[in-house]
């Protein structure tokens, strides 16, 4: 019943971001539908999460691919927390194909090899808060990537002084830093709520996890501090926050 | 009973004309009666813009009610019959007519949306003024919506069509809202002043000029509500703006890059627009290469407006077939037929005695 769920979520990522391309190409605005599929593709999202948690018995972040889901999950549940600055052409042009490419991950392997149900021996809260707390600030630091992908290409057209079609879609530059700096602030409180979090942890967490969520925290809190007092262009800070999320991810991955 | 629309626009007539044939707003209820005293008129609404004067009419027979309102805006406004050529266009045409004036397709800056808010409070006043039924009403609707369609589902209002409104769509582009936007304005010429006032128009918030000349500074400040600065202390509110608009006529530049090099530390991360509308430039072409600034000149500016134009020309069969499609799928609601015993009621105001529900046909 879980992977129904997931594979009609993953359809509704597609079908969006496909409706988003084709009414961009034919300069249609792309809103409302887009945001129809974007909410059924979170709905069937969450169900799919519940199944999982059911079946473990806990957070549903037991193997690569519920991590991937409730990744996207969090990208996703991000943008509707923080909406008004990237609407829709963030999430269905831009977002969407990233939540798209983890959830068709995460779809082959549990349709191909699905581990099933994995309930913890003990039940750790404070592991659970950790790995979800976590998690979520990878969604606010996946977002803070895309909005920095659009500012660079939004200050690109407008450096060129010919802005074209894609310029007028996009949001202003300064709604994209403003959201940039937010995404980022956000991301960086839920970490640390992540990583204060596994100081109680029953069991200690490997070196190499210790490392790599350490070394995540620091990286993202070292560019929150330059920020708060250098102030850098936006530019700089988007660049940053497009490294630190790539190394965000090859973390992810060692972990 | 059919409907007419008769008047002349921009393309009829010259503003010596349309000026002469302008209905004061005050006496425009006034105007209206008389319109509708005039026989076989028996619904009017009057359109009186700066770029059209036209009344729209409902009448059993619309050729004769064309000719008398003729006959009535020749007496009214002291001219001859034939010193005015006025377009008329009847039933079918003259919704279709109604149709382009709402979705901006009639106008001289293609697409723009002020003419909208025009026909709606000219239709408000007609109907206020009690002369407006059915037809009118229904016709005057089906407008709205249609406007609304076409600006909803075409490119027609998109892409900037003048300097001015280039310049605050780049605006726009960089700080969404211009309702925390400040201004600067080196130079007191004309360019910067409608510039300017195209940003405060979309809510620019304080706007500050600097002139060699501070008395000219002055005087332009004080007809844009705005201050002037010294010409020797300009470069300080680089720190503080967010637009700078240069159209000096100094023979070197005004603006350079290393100022703004030095004032972009303490914007802390606020991006700044500068326009050069000067001939020869007034700002650094080396300012554009500084992160956060974007500078646009008069060439830029031009192209863009130009593309903006060739945009909107392109739209305009998008925009007449969005129309049509309506019109084959709805039909001209004010062109149906009433029957006799609902206009009966209408016209008496009491209620009908049918059921209310027999279908209107279009024809």
């Amino acid at each position: 019943m879980g992977l129904i769920f997931l594979i009609i979520s993953t359809a509704c990522f597609l079908i969006g971001f496909c409706v988003s391309v084709a009414l961009y190409r034919a300069g249609r605005r792309t809103a409302g539908l887009n945001m129809a599929f974007i909410a059924i593709g979170f709905v069937f999202q969450c169900l799919f999460l519940w199944k999982r948690s059911e079946l473990h018995g806990r957070c549903p972040i037991t193997s690569g691919s519920e991590i991937l889901v409730f990744i996207s999950w969090s990208i996703v549940i991000m943008y509707f927390v923080l909406g008004r600055a990237f609407r829709l052409s963030l999430l269905g042009v831009f977002t969407g194909p990233i939540v798209l490419f983890f959830q068709a991950i995460a779809l082959t392997f549990l349709a191909t090899n699905d581990p099933g149900a994995r309930p913890a021996e003990t039940l750790d809260p404070w592991l659970e808060m950790h790995a979800s707390m976590s998690l979520l600030a990878y969604g606010a630091f996946a977002l803070a990537a895309i909005a920095s992908i659009m500012y660079l290409l939004q200050n690109r057209q407008l450096k060129s002084r010919h802005p074209g079609r894609l310029s007028r879609r996009l949001p202003p530059v300064k709604y994209l830093a403003d959201a940039l700096i937010r995404l980022l602030i956000i991301g960086q409180l839920l970490m640390t709520i992540g990583v204060v979090s596994a100081f109680f942890m029953e069991k200690t967490p490997s070196s190499l996890h210790m490392a790599a969520s350490g070394g995540v925290w620091l990286l993202y809190g070292a560019i929150l501090t330059y920020q708060l007092f250098r102030r850098q262009a936006p530019r700089a800070l988007a660049r940053c926050a497009i490294v630190a999320f790539s190394f965000a991810v090859v973390t992810l991955l060692l972990i | 009973m059919s409907i007419f629309c008769l008047g002349v626009n921009h393309k009829t007539a010259p503003v010596e004309i349309r000026e002469r044939l302008a209905f004061s707003e005050n006496t425009l209820p006034e105007n209206l009666r008389e319109i509708c005293e005039i026989a076989l008129v028996d619904e009017a609404v009057v359109l009186s813009t700066c770029n059209r004067v036209e009344i729209y009419g409902a009448s059993e027979n619309t050729q004769k009610a064309s000719d008398s309102v003729v006959k009535y805006l020749a007496k009214h406004f002291n001219i001859q019959e034939d010193q005015v050529e006025f377009y008329s266009h009847h039933a079918e045409a003259a919704a279709h007519h109604l149709f382009e004036v709402a979705s901006g397709l009639d106008s001289m800056v293609l697409g723009e949306t002020e003419i909208f808010g025009q026909v709606k409070k000219s239709y408000a006043l007609a109907q206020s003024s009690g002369v407006t039924r059915r037809r009118l009403n229904k016709l005057f609707q089906q407008s709205f919506t249609i406007g609304k369609l076409v600006r909803s589902n075409t490119q027609i209002q998109q892409g900037s069509t003048s300097v001015g409104a280039a310049a605050v769509d780049l605006a726009e582009t960089i700080f969404g809202d211009l309702k925390d936007c400040n201004v600067l304005i080196v130079g007191a010429g004309e360019m910067s002043r409608t510039t300017a006032q195209s940003l405060q128009s979309r809510g620019a918030s304080s706007i500050t000029v600097t002139n060699r000349s501070y008395e000219n500074a002055l005087a332009l400040a004080s007809e844009l509500n705005g201050d002037a600065v010294e010409f020797e202390n300009w470069e300080n509110e680089l720190a503080r703006v967010d637009i700078v608009i240069s159209s000096t006529s100094a023979p070197g530049s005004v603006v350079k890059a290393d100022m703004v090099e030095r004032a972009m530390p303490k914007r802390r991360g606020h991006s700044l627009l500068l326009i050069d509308i000067a001939v020869p430039r007034d700002i650094e072409e080396e300012v554009n290469e500084i992160d956060n600034a974007y500078l646009y000149n008069i060439d830029n500016l031009q192209q863009l407006a130009e593309e903006g134009r060739a945009r909107r020309l392109k739209q305009i069969k998008i925009c007449q077939e969005v129309i049509r499609n309506f019109l084959s799928e709805k039909g001209i609601e004010a062109l149906a037929e009433i029957p006799t015993r609902i206009q009966d009621s209408m016209e008496s105001g009491k209620p009908s005695t049918s059921s209310g529900s027999e279908p209107l046909t279009n024809p």
